[in-house]
């Protein structure tokens, strides 16, 4: 269950790195760019640092939903194979039935988990913002 | 019960918690130290002390009753919780420190630059420090009258005269340290007698077998899919919106020690909850009786003296009674703090003498309310503040940090849609609950349904609002979400 999560918040953070290491941080910052300057055509985004600023908020956003719906989506299908594995309900440990002690502790560790993963990713998606404005 | 066992804790807990409320205010000096603490303390202390103001007489009382009154339900109060805490994480913690505002209020006013938007926040703000301080009373009548005999007004009386002397001397850099105190107050105060009933039951024979006390009618897998989708919904949204979490957060240095903050209160919920949890299911099998609405509550309070006879049960009595006052007063001392805040700011002109009046005001308003009504059950009590919180707060926050789109008509249109969709529910659900059991459920459990809702009006309002976006939209949005080391840099 857990390792599930891991994989899926990790495919983000691990993701990252390598685009910011290999390629050159003015080439990857123009490709990530341009599409969020065309998308927000209301906005005035003339110079670059509001379009370094808009694919920062971007990426931040896109971070926090994709951690969120990992976690809500992880909990469902972790409480949903409780409820339907009924021998859980009947396996005993210190006298309190293993289905409610799993729901009442398993939930935790994979909230620290997320909250964990996306600390890392947020700060290197600012990093990556920042030594793209210093270069200029 | 012994009642001088209640009154040495009861007393114990008030002056240390005025003592270390007076040693702050000799540190906290002009008016910036005492709405925000200068934002000099640093992440493990802010993380306790977030810890040990949200952890309130739900959390001490409320969640082991729940579980011994419905079962496995009563697990999800505390996961939404502690989970909660991650949406703030993800979403809210470190743009709103950058925002540089001391209260939502002042968010509000920034980001939408309207008067009219601010107003309506600062209302919502207040309504909800009210309704959540009331079951913080109520928990104090309960756990006065089981533990001293004395009338139930006398606990809430006393909470509240305390809460009002400590903030308006002190303010919030001596809260700082009381709450963080209290959180290790009560986390102690929990786990030390969960330890010692644990080793102490392993050889006694419980009240119930364990098939009669953990039936699977009552297990998690007869989950009532709305009505915990629409918990959940609530705790996790609607601790984006408490004005009291909200405000402690602005004394984080930067951004990204929010962020720190909020993974180490994480943390420290976690290992907290484990114990309210254990309390509640030692109840099932072992105290039986109590599962009757209203003296569930008292379950944490009643165990230890029950199962571990002479003076190490009188001992542990004392500590679990201490917990809970100090979750009665950091809870509620820390709402009237940020309601001080906001009520000073907007109608007495933020001086240190309107934050004392203020302070006073915020925590007698609330004393009428407990003493006029009766308690059903604090879980449950808190549970609506926070779909109440969900629906207007959490929408104007979570657009106005992540939409550029948002207006000041658009989430004065959602905070009202929210208010009294969410509002009516829960009124609704209390007064016709029997009558229409049909829509049972979704007035008693709204947010499910209410927070969408607001968040789709506030959209098309904003949508629609011809004066367009507030002018100064892209630079707070800078604000918000660049690092505060590369705003340095772009200024110098």
């Amino acid at each position: 269950m857990s390792d599930e999560v891991e994989a899926r918040g990790g495919g983000v953070p691990d993701a990252a790195p390598p685009r910011v290491r290999v390629t050159a941080p003015r080439a990857d910052a123009a490709a990530s760019a341009r599409p969020t300057a065309h998308a927000g055509t209301d906005a005035p985004t003339s110079d670059i640092s509001g379009v370094y600023v808009r694919s920062l908020i971007r990426s931040q956003l896109r971070l926090g939903v994709v951690m969120a719906v990992g976690f809500v989506v992880a909990t469902a299908v972790f409480v949903l194979a409780i409820a339907f594995t009924p021998v859980l309900d009947e396996t005993f440990v210190a006298g309190v039935p293993l289905s409610w002690l799993l729901l009442g502790v398993g939930v935790y560790p994979l909230a620290i988990t997320v909250g964990g993963l996306y600390v890392r990713a947020a700060t290197r998606n600012e990093a990556r913002y920042r030594s793209l404005t210093e270069d200029e | 019960m012994n009642p001088a066992i209640g009154y040495t804790a009861i007393v114990a807990v008030a002056v240390a918690s005025a003592l270390i409320g007076f040693y702050g205010l000799r540190v906290s000096r002009t008016t910036s130290d005492f709405y925000v603490a200068s934002r000099t303390v640093r992440p493990w202390w802010n993380a306790s002390a977030i810890g040990g103001e949200y952890l309130s007489a739900a959390s001490f009382l409320g969640i082991a009753g729940l579980i011994l009154l419905t079962g496995s339900a009563g697990l999800w109060f505390p996961i939404g919780y502690t989970a909660g805490y991650l949406m703030l994480l993800l979403f809210v913690a470190a743009p709103l420190r950058r925002s540089g505002a001391y209260t939502i209020p002042d968010f509000t006013e920034a980001r939408l630059e309207s008067v009219w938007a601010r107003r309506v926040t600062s209302t919502l703000v207040i309504v909800i420090g009210w309704f959540y301080i009331v079951p913080q009373l109520q928990g104090a009548a309960l756990t006065v009258r089981i533990t001293t005999g004395l009338p139930s007004w006398a606990g809430s009386l006393a909470v509240a005269v305390i809460v009002a002397v400590v903030v308006a001397a002190g303010g919030m850099r001596s809260i700082t340290f009381v709450q963080a105190f209290q959180f290790w107050l009560k986390l102690t105060a929990l786990a030390v007698p969960v330890v010692v009933l644990l080793i102490m039951v392993g050889g006694v024979e419980p009240e119930l077998p364990p098939i009669q006390a953990f039936p699977a009618a009552a297990g998690p897998g007869d989950l009532d899919v709305y009505r915990t989708v629409s918990l959940m919904v609530a705790l996790l949204l609607g601790t984006l919106g408490l004005p009291h979490v909200l405000v402690r957060f602005y004394t984080n240095p930067d951004g990204t020690a929010a962020r720190r903050t909020t993974v180490i209160v994480l943390v420290l919920l976690s290992v907290f909850y484990l114990f309210p949890t254990a309390f509640g299911l030692l109840g099932r099998a072992f105290a039986p009786d109590l599962a009757a609405s209203g003296e569930a509550d008292a379950l944490v309070l009643l165990l230890p003296g029950r199962l571990v006879p002479g003076p190490v049960g009188d001992l542990l009595t004392a500590f679990v009674i201490a917990g809970a006052f100090a979750a009665f007063l950091s809870t509620s001392s820390g709402l009237v703090v940020s309601l001080a805040g906001v009520i000073s700011q907007d109608l007495i002109g933020g001086s240190v003498r309107g934050f004392r009046i203020a302070a006073v005001a915020s925590s007698f308003v609330p004393l009428l309310v407990a003493l006029a009504t009766e308690s059903a059950g604090l879980a449950g009590s808190v549970g609506l503040v926070f779909a109440f919180t969900a629906s207007t707060l959490c929408p104007m926050l979570l657009l106005g940090i992540w939409w550029r789109g948002l207006t000041a008509r658009g989430a004065i249109a959602g905070m009202l849609t929210g208010a009294v969709l969410s509002g009516a529910a829960i009124l609704g659900g209390s007064l016709l609950g029997a009558a229409a059991p049909g829509i049972r459920p979704f007035l008693e459990q709204p947010a499910a349904w209410t927070v969408p809702l607001a968040m789709l009006v506030t959209v098309l309002a904003s949508r629609a609002d011809r004066r367009g976006v507030p002018r100064g939209a892209d630079a707070f949005l800078t604000r918000l979400h660049v690092p505060e080391a590369a705003r340095r840099h772009r200024q110098g």
